[in-house]
């Protein structure tokens, strides 16, 4: 990093170190994840509307909601918190790992606080 | 919703909440650390959920949301999706970086990162812009809810909800309040969700959960009045729903008053999970802020009316509804309080962040160099009764529905804000003529429609007032890419401050 040229600069298509391409590696799944949903659903919803009218979609009830209604309205938020919740876990068992690795020899704080 | 008419139970009842939160915030005085969770305790993450939730909640959400509905159906769906996705976005790639920084606004971020006070005093000014923008929204929210309350016209009504506000932050700083934001969030939960337990109850749906209970009511409305909220994209295009909805993320992930929420959690950890249970409590209100406008055209409907399609009465149906449902005034009452705590505190904080930009990034910078902490503060003082001014002579003719002036100033954050803190996170190449030329093109194409939407209606397809970002912000990043490799790198030092203290990547290279 001395050097001045920036060819060797991590960034997030080109992540250095263990650390860094394992967490950019989650975040691209959860971003997929995130997007495939997001779109994926809309999509759905349009292609059902203009394929079969108000046919399938009026009379497609899903817990009382109209599936269009259930699947952005109520899943979409949960399925937000899910993939929140998946990559907290992952760093907080990958920030364990880490601690454990380099500061072995090292007494933690009280608060519990490791990262 | 009688004009004219004062309401005196809904009146003793938003009093008596304000009350209890200045109370409550006296007596939290004492013990602010562990209210914020400083100790880093699972209560504290709640407490951090609670403080990100009840810090986002505003008359957007608690009244705009459900006047959206009930004018345009299924296209408010991408205000719940763009207002809860952002949080992903905001999660994965920018909450534990930004607490790496160190640093306690946006502008002390951007000036920091790409080491230029020219980026800090432009991040600094467009923070500005978006705040007042967001006020206006909470103004004409609170303008609503005090000429419901007082029987008055609207225009009176902005001028009195402006006193009040002033007065409530000026009560609010002389007696030292400290904001309970758990307290808060409670209240605002309450207030929304008990009311329409009772107009689901009252329908005979199920009530215990009525953010499903309400569908029953799509049905009759369909079967029996044939109007048809089911069909997704009948009055849209899909383009335009998706870009409502990228755009409100981009914001959510960009908004300066949102992102200074992580600088001030005390741990990475902490500020992470406070970002799920923060999501998990907004959600709360966004599963169930669709019903009321779903039940509000049911009770019209049964009720022989036909669609009201003004904006005023849009953005206040959730007290019509509630009351064409016939619950108690009581109840009522308590949906205006709950209105009415989300938009001061949202206002209060808003038009105070404003005031400290001005004061500690502008002033001393542009203005008197030589500005002492004293000039300082009396510089935030003056500013905050300019920007309070500024909103009010805006909100006194808004441009559009709460939740429309709201995503305006998303878009501006998407197009801005966001594009700044991503790529100088993620990217060190970004330099400071870059952020500069990127956040200068993102205003620029925030205001586009408003300035040339008439003349090149192609601008106003492809950049709408409201939905800006979806294509504003990949565009913005072209322009810092172009321009950060056509000129010289940053420093090495903020090089290796991100791949060491931000990435964590010198392990194995």
């Amino acid at each position: 990093m001395e050097e001045t040229s920036t060819q060797r600069d991590p960034s997030f298509f080109r992540p250095h170190g263990t650390t860094m391409r394992r967490e950019v590696l989650v975040i691209k799944l959860i971003l997929a994840g995130w997007l495939v949903a997001i779109v994926g659903f809309q999509i759905l919803a349009y292609l059902l509307e203009v394929n079969y009218s108000e046919l399938l979609i009026t009379d497609f009830i899903f817990i009382n909601l109209p599936i269009q209604f259930w699947l952005s309205g109520q899943f979409l938020p949960l399925w937000f918190i899910i993939l929140c919740v998946l990559f907290n876990i992952w760093m907080d068992r990958h920030s364990a790992q880490s601690l454990e690795g380099s500061l072995r020899f090292r007494i933690r704080p009280s608060s519990g606080e490791d990262e | 919703m009688a004009h004219g008419m004062i309401q005196l139970v809904p009146i003793l009842i938003v009093a008596g909440l304000f009350a209890l939160l200045i109370l409550s915030g006296l007596r939290g005085r004492s013990r602010h650390a562990v209210e914020y969770g400083l100790n880093g305790s699972y209560t504290g993450r709640v407490g951090i959920g609670a403080g990100i939730a009840s810090n986002w909640m505003s008359a957007a959400s608690f009244l705009g949301l459900a006047g959206i509905f009930y004018l345009k159906g299924y296209f408010a769906m991408a205000y719940v999706v763009g207002w809860t996705g952002g949080y992903v976005l905001l999660l994965v790639l920018m909450a534990t970086q930004i607490r790496r920084f160190g640093k306690y606004t946006a502008p002390d971020f951007v000036g920091f990162r790409y080491e230029s006070d020219t980026a800090r005093t432009l991040a600094a000014l467009i923070s500005i812009v978006i705040s007042v923008i967001y006020c206006v929204a909470q103004f004409r929210g609170i303008a609503l809810l005090v000429s419901w309350l007082f029987g008055i016209d609207y225009m009176p009504a902005v001028v009195i909800g402006t006193s009040l506000v002033v007065s409530f932050v000026v009560v609010s700083g002389v007696l030292g309040v400290v904001r309970n934001q758990k307290l808060q969030y409670f209240v605002l939960i309450c207030t929304f969700i008990l009311p329409l337990m009772m107009l689901t109850r009252k329908l005979g749906y199920f009530w215990i959960l009525p953010q499903f209970g309400y569908g029953e009511a799509i049905t009759e409305l369909q079967q029996q009045f044939d109007f048809n909220w089911s069909e997704p994209f009948a009055d849209t295009t899909l383009f335009e729903w998706l870009a409502l909805c990228f755009t409100l993320m981009f914001g959510t992930a960009g908004l300066p008053h949102v992102l200074s929420r992580f600088y001030m959690v005390p741990g990475i950890k902490d500020a992470r999970w406070g970002v799920v249970w923060g999501l998990f409590f907004i959600s709360l209100i966004y599963w169930s802020a669709p019903a009321y406008g779903v039940l509000a055209r049911l009770f019209e409907a049964r009720n022989g009316l036909t669609l009201n399609t003004g904006a005023d009465a849009a953005d206040m149906i959730v007290l019509s509804g509630a009351g064409l449902g016939g619950i108690p005034l009581w109840a009522i009452g308590l949906l205006a309080a709950g209105g009415m705590s989300a938009a001061f505190s949202t206002t209060a904080g808003l038009l105070m962040t404003g005031a400290a930009s001005f004061s500690h990034d502008i002033y001393p910078r542009l203005i008197r160099p030589d500005a002492t902490e004293a000039d300082k503060v009396y510089a935030a003082k003056g500013f905050f009764l300019i920007l309070a001014f500024i909103v009010l002579a805006l909100a006194l003719k808004p441009w559009g529905m709460i939740a429309e002036i709201a995503a305006f100033a998303f878009a501006i954050a998407g197009n801005t804000i966001f594009p700044a803190f991503l790529l100088g996170i993620w990217w060190p190449r970004a330099n400071a003529p870059g952020v500069i030329c990127g956040m200068l093109a993102g205003l620029l194409i925030s205001f586009a429609t408003l300035i040339a939407g008439d003349s090149v209606p192609f601008i106003a397809q492809l950049f709408p007032v409201t939905s800006s970002a979806f294509i504003g912000a990949p565009l913005v990043m072209i322009v810092m890419i172009i321009t950060s490799l056509l000129t010289a790198p940053p420093s090495a030092a903020i090089r290796l401050f991100l791949c060491r203290n931000v990435h964590d990547c010198m392990d194995k290279q």
